[in-house]
C-alpha cells in the first residue's frame, strides 16, 4: 500500500533571507523521477520534515511554472522552523505532498483579480500572483495590496519592487507603523482598498494574512459589495498529517488540510458557525 | 452463509486452532474483576462471562504509541516505513466495540487509507459476542444502534445458547473460518435462530437509565442551535483530564513527534485529545479554540453531528458507556446530550 506518511527526500538549493525572521528556501527533490512527478498548483502545501526536529505544514510559495524546484517561505517561530533556519544549502529535508486543494484559476478567467495580503500571508498568494501575471491577458486587471506591521516586516522586497513597476499590474504597499526612511502609506492594509478603483461585480479577491486581518478585510470587502463567493482565502491550522486523519486542523465539519486550505468566504462562514 | 452451532465442549478446540495461525486477542480477567482485551496463551484464559472490557479494541489497531518511520541522518538521509503484519483474531468482542471498529474503518480508510491502520485491520478477524443482558449500568448501546446484538460489522457473531455458541456469519472471512473448522460445527436449526431473536429482544429490555438521546442532540448540534451556555456549563465541570477521549472507541486523533538517538531516529505517533488546551495551538501561539467550552463543542460536534455522521457513515458514539464510567465530572456523552436537548446541563 502507498504510504502517504513517507516523505520524499529533498535538498535545499538556496536560502534567501526575507526579513529578520523569515527566509525563502528553494528545494529540489533528490530523485529525478519524483522531481518530475511533483506537480502542484498555487494554494497547495507540503508537510516538511526536518528529521529529528519534526514535521510541519508550509504552503508552497512559488509558481510551479517552468522549474523543477519549489520555494517554501518560512518564519522562524517554532521547533521545526528553528531547525530549518539552521540549515544551509545542500541540507536534506523530507517532503510530503503536494497536499490540499488550490486557488481557482480557470474559474476566475476574465475577472478583475485583487490580492490582499498581510505580513507572511503573502507567502501563499505569491504563486497565484505569478501565475495570474504570467497569463495576464486572460484577466481584466491585477491588483496587489500588501501590508505589514513595519517596513522591516515586508517580505519579497525584490518582487514588490518589480510588481510596482511592471505594466499590467497595480501594487500598493502599506505598513501599520512607519519607520525612519519610510515614505509610503501608513495604516492597515484595508485602507488601501480606498485607493484603488475596483469593478466589484466583476472582481474576485484572494485574501491571506493573520486571523484578525482577514476578519477586518473581509468586513471591508463585504461593505464594498463583494459577494461571499468572490472572496477567497487560504486558512492555516496545525495540520499534523495533511491527509484528514489526525484531526488537528478540523474546523466545524471540514478538515483544513483535505477540504482546504483554500475556501471561499461562504464556506469559511459556514465552518466557523460551529466554532464561534 | 448459514449460521452454525459450536457446542460448548468444542469451544476450546476451536480457540486452540485459532491460536495456531494468529494472535488471539480476547477478554481476560486481569485482576479479580477487571477485564481487558489482550493476547491469550491458552483457551482457558477467555473470560466468556465478562460484562465489559475496561478499554475498547482501539489500541490493537491504533497503538497509543507507534513507530511510523525509522530514519538515519548519517551520510545522506534514509527513511523507511514500519509495517505491522501480524495476523490477529479478536475473539469475544462486545458489539459496541465491534461497531467502534467500524467507525475507525471509516475514519482511517476512505480515499486516503492509513497504511498502518489498514495493515492491521486487513489481517484482523472479528468474532463478536452478544450481550444477553446489559453488562453494566453505564451501557447505552441501545441508543446508538451498536448492540446488544449486531446485524453487521463482524466476521462472526457468537451468541451463547444452552446447546452451544450460535455462530452467525457476517463476511467472507467469517465463512472461510467456519468452513475450515466445519468438523467442530453443526448447522443451526431454525428454532435456535428464533431463540437468538428472542434473546436479543429480552436483552434490550434490561438496559437501564443511561439513555442518550443522540438524535435530538444531533439535530441541535448540526443546525447550530445549541445554547452556548451548555458549553460553558460543561466546561465548568470538565477537568480536561482527557480520560473520555482515551477510553472512547472512536476517539482516534493523533500527534506526531520525532525522537533521535545519535544519527538514528524514529517518527512516532501518539494518541492526542482535542480537549487538550494545546491541541490546535499553532507555533505562533495562536490558539483557535482557547476556551475549554470551544473544545468540548468541537469534540461533540465531531462525535454526533449530522455533518460528520454523513462523512463517517454513522454517528461516532457506540454507547459503550466508558466515558460515563471514566468521567469524574459528569460531562460524558449522556450528560452532554441531555444538556444539549434541554438547553442546560443538569
Amino acid at each position: 500500500m502507498n504510504n502517504p506518511y513517507l516523505p520524499k527526500i529533498a535538498s535545499i538549493r538556496k536560502v534567501k533571507p526575507e526579513t529578520y525572521d523569515t527566509a525563502t528556501f528553494t528545494l529540489q527533490l533528490d530523485d529525478p523521477t519524483e522531481r518530475k512527478a511533483f506537480q502542484y498548483r498555487p494554494g497547495q502545501f507540503v508537510e516538511l520534515s526536518v528529521f529529528g526536529a519534526g514535521e510541519a505544514p508550509f504552503c508552497i510559495s512559488s509558481s510551479g511554472h517552468g522549474r523543477d524546484t519549489f520555494d517554501l517561505s518560512v518564519r522562524k517561530v517554532g521547533c521545526v522552523t528553528d531547525a530549518l533556519h539552521e540549515m544551509g544549502e545542500g541540507g536534506q529535508v523530507g517532503v510530503r505532498g503536494p497536499l490540499g486543494n488550490s486557488f481557482p484559476f480557470e474559474e476566475v478567467e476574465g475577472k478583475h483579480i485583487l490580492f490582499v495580503g498581510g505580513g507572511i500571508g503573502l507567502f501563499p498568494l505569491r504563486p497565484q500572483i505569478e501565475d495570474v501575471y504570467r497569463e495576464r491577458d486572460r484577466f481584466a486587471s491585477i491588483t496587489v495590496l500588501y501590508g505589514a506591521r513595519t517596513p522591516d516586516d515586508l517580505v519579497y522586497r525584490d518582487e514588490l519592487e518589480e510588481w510596482q513597476q511592471q505594466e499590467g499590474m497595480t501594487c500598493l504597499l502599506t505598513v501599520d507603523v512607519g519607520a525612519e526612511g519610510w515614505t509610503g502609506n501608513v495604516g492597515v492594509v484595508g485602507t488601501l482598498l480606498q485607493k484603488v478603483e475596483i469593478d466589484v461585480p466583476n472582481a474576485v479577491v484572494f485574501v491571506c494574512g493573520p486571523p484578525i486581518m482577514i476578519r477586518f478585510v473581509v468586513q471591508d470587502l463585504s461593505g464594498m459589495g463583494f459577494g461571499e463567493e468572490a472572496i477567497i482565502t487560504t486558512l492555516e491550522r496545525h495540520m499534523r498529517c495533511g491527509i484528514g486523519k489526525c484531526n488537528h486542523c478540523m474546523i466545524g465539519d471540514k478538515w483544513v488540510c483535505k477540504d482546504g486550505p483554500v475556501f471561499t468566504y461562504r464556506q469559511m462562514k459556514a465552518m466557523m458557525e460551529f466554532e464561534e | 452463509m448459514t449460521a452454525r452451532i459450536l457446542p460448548h465442549e468444542r469451544i476450546d478446540e476451536f480457540v486452540t486452532r485459532l491460536m495456531q495461525s494468529a494472535e488471539v486477542v480476547a477478554p481476560r480477567r486481569v485482576e479479580v474483576a477487571d477485564v481487558f482485551y489482550g493476547p491469550i496463551s491458552s483457551p482457558g484464559e477467555v473470560a466468556w462471562d465478562y460484562g465489559t472490557a475496561i478499554e475498547p479494541l482501539k489500541r490493537f489497531l491504533l497503538p497509543q504509541r507507534e513507530t511510523m518511520l525509522r530514519f538515519s541522518t548519517n551520510g545522506g538521509i534514509k527513511v523507511e516505513a514500519e509495517c505491522d503484519e501480524r495476523e490477529r483474531v479478536f475473539l469475544g468482542v462486545r458489539c459496541c466495540d465491534v461497531t467502534g471498529v467500524g467507525v475507525m474503518d471509516a475514519m482511517y480508510g476512505g480515499d486516503t487509507p492509513d497504511p498502518y491502520y489498514m495493515s492491521r485491520r486487513e489481517r484482523s478477524t472479528i468474532i463478536a459476542l452478544t450481550c444477553l443482558q446489559a453488562p453494566d449500568e453505564t451501557c447505552f448501546c441501545v441508543c446508538c444502534d451498536a448492540g446488544p446484538f449486531l446485524t453487521k460489522g463482524y466476521d462472526q457473531q457468537w451468541t451463547s445458547l444452552p446447546e452451544g455458541m450460535l455462530v452467525e456469519i457476517g463476511s467472507e472471512r467469517g465463512e472461510a473460518l467456519a468452513r475450515a473448522n466445519e468438523d467442530l460445527l453443526a448447522p443451526a436449526e431454525l428454532d435456535q435462530i428464533a431463540t437468538r431473536y428472542r434473546l436479543a429482544r429480552e436483552a434490550e429490555e434490561t438496559f437501564g437509565d443511561f439513555k442518550s438521546y443522540i438524535a435530538g442532540a444531533m439535530r441541535k448540534l448540526s443546525m447550530n442551535e445549541v445554547d452556548p451556555e451548555v458549553w460553558e456549563q460543561a466546561a465548568m465541570r470538565c477537568t480536561e483530564c482527557g480520560g473520555c477521549t482515551y477510553l472512547c472507541p472512536t476517539c482516534v486523533c493523533f500527534t506526531v513527534t520525532d525522537r533521535m538517538n545519535g544519527s538514528q531516529g524514529v517518527r512516532e505517533r501518539h494518541w492526542d485529545a482535542c480537549l487538550n488546551n494545546c491541541y490546535a495551538r499553532e507555533a505562533s501561539g495562536h490558539n483557535p479554540r482557547p476556551e475549554r467550552g470551544d473544545r468540548l463543542r468541537a469534540r461533540f460536534f465531531h462525535k454526533i453531528s449530522h455533518q460528520w455522521a454523513e462523512r463517517n457513515g454513522r454517528q461516532a458514539c457506540v454507547g459503550c458507556g466508558r466515558c460515563v464510567a471514566g468521567c469524574m465530572a459528569w460531562a460524558h456523552m449522556p450528560a452532554v446530550t441531555e444538556g444539549i436537548r434541554r438547553g442546560v446541563m443538569t
